[in-house]
C-alpha cells in the first residue's frame, strides 16, 4: 500500500504488529507518508490507531515490522530520527503550572532547539496558536481549546518533517475544532507530512489526502476518499425508517436483488443499491409486505461511515 | 547529561509553585517541632533530686558536703536524698530516681592537700541535660573556691613562715602554673547519650516529612503520565534515561534544600542543637538517598502516582514511628533494635544524637553507612521494578 517515490516519503510502516496478552492490537500495519500529505487513520475507539501512533512515534516496541522516518529506522534511541516528529498525544500534555512559554520553552530544549532559536520559535508558535496574548498566564487558567491549541503548539514548535495528530479534537468546543482543523490544512499546504488519527468521519474527510480505515488492528481499506467510497461500488444509500418488525423487513430485503448491503443501524434499515430512485417502490413494496409501516426515507450519497459500515458491519461510533 | 538538567530545572520550577511541596518541606514539619517544643519544653525545674556520697570523709571534701550542698538546699535549688554508697547512688541515677550525683572519691581531701589533681564525680540521669549542666556548675564552682584557698594558704604560709623571697616565689609560681587542683568529671549515667527534647523533634520530624517531599520525585515516568507528558518527553530526542535521571536529581535536591532549610530554621528559631554542621551534612545527604530509594521501591509497585502516593505515605509513617521520629521507641530488646535498624529516621536521629554527644564528624559514620546501604539495597530492586515499565 505505500504510494509514491521512497525518496519522497517521510514515514514509512511495514509490517507493524503489537499485541498486549491475548490481544491483537495491531496486525500487520504498513502505509506511508509523503512530505505535504495528510494520511489519516479512521477507525472507532480501541480499533489499534493510537497503538499505531505510538510505534510510530518511537514509544512503543513492535512485536514485528519497521518504522522508517526520513529513511532512519526509528528506536527509542534514534535522535535524528525522533527530532524529525512532532508528537501531539491524544490527551492534553502540558504542564498546568507552567505558563504556556514556559511549556514551549521547556519542550523546546528538550528538542535541542539554542537559545536563539528556541526565543524565535516560541513567539512564532504563539502567534500562530493564538495565545501570543495570554504567553505569560498558567496553562491551568486556560480553556480547554487553548489547553489543544498549546499542545499542538509544542508539537511543531522544533519544525518536525512529521507531525503526528493523535485525535486531536476530542473534547474540544466546535469553534476551537475548526480552529485546528484549519491549522492542521495550513501546515500539510506548508509541506508537512501529517498522520492524523481520528473517529470523526467528517474530519477525516475534510484533512486527509489518504484514508486508512483500522478495524481491530487492521487496515481493512486505505485510499482517497473517492478511492474508499468506490469500493461499495456505484451504490446510493438508501435509509429507511419503519414502523414494525424491523428483523422481518430487514429478512425480506435481503431476499431482494441487486442490494449490495441492508444493514440495521439506530433501529433503522440501511441499505445499500444503485439506482435507489429506480428501485425504492421495490423496496417499500418489501417492507410493506411483512406488515411494516414505511414512516421516513432519506437517500443520498455513501460517505466514509457508510464505507467502514459495509466493509467491517459495524458503525464507526460504536 | 543536558536533557536531565532541563528536566531537572522544569521539575524545580514545579516544586517551587506547589504549595504543598513548601508546607510538607518546611511549614509542617517545623510547625509540630515548635508546636511539641511548646508542649514539652526542654527546661526543667531548678529544683534537683540529688545526693552526695562522701567516700572521703576529709577537710576538703566536707567544704562541699556540709558546706556547699546544705547551702543550696536551704536556697530550694536542691533535694537531698540519702545514698549509703556510690554504687547506689550511680544505680538510682540510671534508674532516673536521682537526677544528679556528686562522688567524693576516698583520697580527695589528701590529693588537694598535696597538690595532686584531684577528681570530684558528677552523675547526671539521662535526659537531665539542664540539671547536669547545673550540677556540673556547682562542682566547678566548688573547685575554684578550693583552689583559691589553697592558694591563699600556701601565700600565708611562706609570708609568716621562715622562707626566703626565692621559695615565695617559688610557690606563688608554683599555684599559677600547677594542674587545675580538681578535674570535674561528667559522667553521664545510662549507655546513651541523648537529644534535647527541641532538638529531637527537629531531627524526627524533619527526616520524617523528607519521605514526602522526595516521595513525588522518585515516582519518575509515573509522576509525568499524571500530566499525560511521559509520551511527549519519550517521543523527544533524547536519552530515555535522561528523564528518570533528571527526576531522582529534582528530589535529591529538592530533599536536601527541605532538610537545609529546616535544620537552619530550627536553629535559629528553637535553637535546635545539631552538631557539627558537616556531619549533619553527610547524614542529610545519606538520609534523603535512603528516603529515595524507599519511596521508589514502593512506588515501583503502584501503577498510578495516586497510587503509588497511598503506599508511600503508610511506609513512611510506619519507618517513621518505628525509627522514633515521633518519639523514642521505648524498651529495649531484640525487636525495638531490629525495628530501628531498618528505618533510615532511626539511623538518622541515632547519628545526629551520637554527632552531639561527641561532637566529632566522624562519630556520624555509622549511621551514615547505614544509610547509605538502605539507599543501595532499595534501590537496586527498585530500579528493576520501574524498568519492568520502561521497556520499550
Amino acid at each position: 500500500m505505500v504510494r509514491g517515490s521512497r525518496l519522497d516519503q517521510v514515514l514509512v510502516c511495514s509490517g507493524l504488529r503489537k499485541a498486549f496478552g491475548e490481544l491483537q492490537a495491531v496486525d500487520e500495519v504498513s502505509f506511508s507518508i509523503a512530505r505535504g500529505e495528510t494520511y489519516g487513520l479512521l477507525g472507532p475507539n480501541g480499533a489499534g490507531k493510537t497503538t499505531s501512533i505510538s510505534m510510530v512515534a518511537g514509544l512503543l516496541r513492535p512485536d514485528a515490522g519497521e518504522v522508517t522516518v526520513l529513511g532512519r529506522r526509528l528506536t527509542p534511541t534514534a535522535a535524528a530520527a525522533k527530532s524529525a516528529v512532532g508528537l501531539v498525544p491524544q490527551e492534553v500534555a502540558i504542564y498546568p503550572d507552567l505558563s504556556a512559554r514556559e511549556n514551549l520553552r521547556f519542550f523546546g530544549r528538550l528538542q535541542g532547539l539554542d537559545r536563539r532559536e528556541l526565543d524565535t520559535r516560541t513567539d512564532e508558535v504563539l502567534a500562530l496558536i493564538g495565545l501570543t496574548d495570554r504567553a505569560g498566564d498558567r496553562a491551568d487558567t486556560f480553556s480547554g481549546g487553548m489547553k489543544r491549541r498549546l499542545n499542538i503548539g509544542i508539537g511543531l514548535l522544533h519544525r518536525p518533517e512529521l507531525l503526528i495528530l493523535d485525535e486531536p479534537t476530542v473534547g474540544v468546543d466546535p469553534q476551537s475544532r475548526n480552529a485546528i482543523l484549519e491549522s492542521v490544512e495550513d501546515l500539510a499546504t506548508d509541506g508537512l507530512a501529517v498522520l492524523y488519527t481520528t473517529h470523526y468521519m467528517e474530519e477525516a474527510e475534510r484533512l486527509c489526502d489518504r484514508i486508512a480505515i483500522v478495524d481491530k488492528g487492521r487496515i481493512v481499506a486505505e485510499g482517497t476518499r473517492r478511492e474508499l467510497i468506490a469500493t461499495i461500488g456505484e451504490h446510493d444509500l438508501v435509509r429507511l425508517e419503519i414502523d414494525g418488525d424491523v428483523q422481518a423487513a430487514v429478512e425480506q430485503l435481503r431476499g431482494l436483488s441487486e442490494l449490495g448491503s441492508v444493514e440495521v443501524e439506530d433501529d433503522h434499515i440501511v441499505c445499500l443499491l444503485a439506482g435507489a430512485a429506480r428501485r425504492l417502490p421495490a423496496l417499500l413494496g418489501a417492507v410493506a409486505e411483512v406488515g411494516a409501516v414505511t414512516t421516513g426515507v432519506e437517500v443520498r450519497e455513501p460517505d466514509l461511515e457508510d464505507v467502514f459500515l459495509h466493509l467491517t458491519g459495524a458503525a464507526l461510533r460504536d | 547529561m543536558s536533557a536531565a538538567l532541563t528536566i531537572l530545572g522544569k521539575d524545580l520550577r514545579l516544586r517551587l509553585r506547589d504549595r504543598s511541596l513548601l508546607m510538607f518541606a518546611v511549614v509542617v514539619p517545623l510547625g509540630l517541632t515548635v508546636l511539641f517544643s511548646l508542649i514539652f519544653p526542654d527546661e526543667e525545674g531548678f529544683e534537683l533530686t540529688a545526693a552526695v556520697v562522701d567516700a572521703d570523709g576529709g577537710q576538703v571534701a566536707g567544704g562541699f558536703v556540709d558546706g556547699v550542698v546544705p547551702a543550696l538546699v536551704d536556697d530550694g535549688v536542691l533535694t537531698r536524698v540519702q545514698v549509703t554508697d556510690a554504687d547506689e547512688a550511680r544505680v538510682r541515677v540510671a534508674d532516673g530516681e536521682l537526677d544528679v550525683a556528686w562522688i567524693v572519691p576516698e583520697g580527695f581531701s589528701a590529693a588537694v592537700a598535696a597538690g595532686r589533681p584531684a577528681e570530684l564525680e558528677v552523675l547526671v540521669a539521662a535526659g537531665r541535660t539542664l540539671g547536669g549542666e547545673v550540677a556540673v556548675g556547682i562542682a566547678e564552682g566548688f573547685a575554684a573556691q578550693v583552689e583559691q584557698v589553697a592558694l591563699a594558704v600556701a601565700v600565708d604560709a611562706a609570708v609568716t613562715g621562715p622562707a626566703s623571697p626565692e621559695r615565695i616565689e617559688a610557690i606563688a609560681t608554683g599555684a599559677e602554673t600547677a594542674p587545675e587542683a580538681i578535674a570535674v568529671a561528667e559522667l553521664v549515667a545510662g549507655e546513651e547519650q541523648r537529644l534535647d527534647f527541641t532538638s529531637y523533634m527537629a531531627a524526627g520530624m524533619a527526616s520524617f516529612f523528607v519521605f514526602f517531599v522526595v516521595g513525588t520525585g522518585v515516582l519518575g515516568r509515573l509522576e509525568e503520565s499524571q500530566h499525560n507528558t511521559l509520551p511527549r518527553l519519550l517521543a523527544s530526542p533524547i536519552p530515555p534515561a535522561a528523564v528518570d535521571l533528571g527526576k531522582a536529581l529534582g528530589s535529591l535536591v529538592v530533599g536536601i534544600g527541605s532538610m537545609t532549610v529546616l535544620v537552619a530554621a530550627t536553629m535559629l528559631l528553637l535553637g535546635a542543637d545539631w552538631g557539627p554542621l558537616t556531619g549533619v551534612a553527610v547524614l542529610v545527604v545519606g538520609l534523603v538517598l535512603a528516603a529515595m530509594g524507599v519511596m521508589a521501591l514502593v512506588g515501583g509497585f503502584a501503577r498510578t502516582a495516586e497510587q503509588a502516593g497511598n503506599f508511600q505515605s503508610i511506609v513512611a509513617v510506619v519507618l517513621g514511628v518505628l525509627g522514633g521520629a515521633f518519639f523514642p521507641i521505648p524498651g529495649e530488646g531484640v525487636l525495638v533494635e531490629l525495628a530501628t535498624s531498618i528505618s533510615p529516621h532511626g539511623w538518622f536521629l541515632r547519628g545526629i544524637t551520637d554527632l552531639v554527644a561527641t561532637g566529632q564528624v566522624g562519630a556520624v559514620l555509622p549511621a551514615a553507612g547505614a544509610l547509605l546501604a538502605i539507599a543501595v539495597v532499595v534501590a537496586v530492586p527498585a530500579v528493576w521494578l520501574q524498568r519492568r515499565s520502561w521497556r520499550w
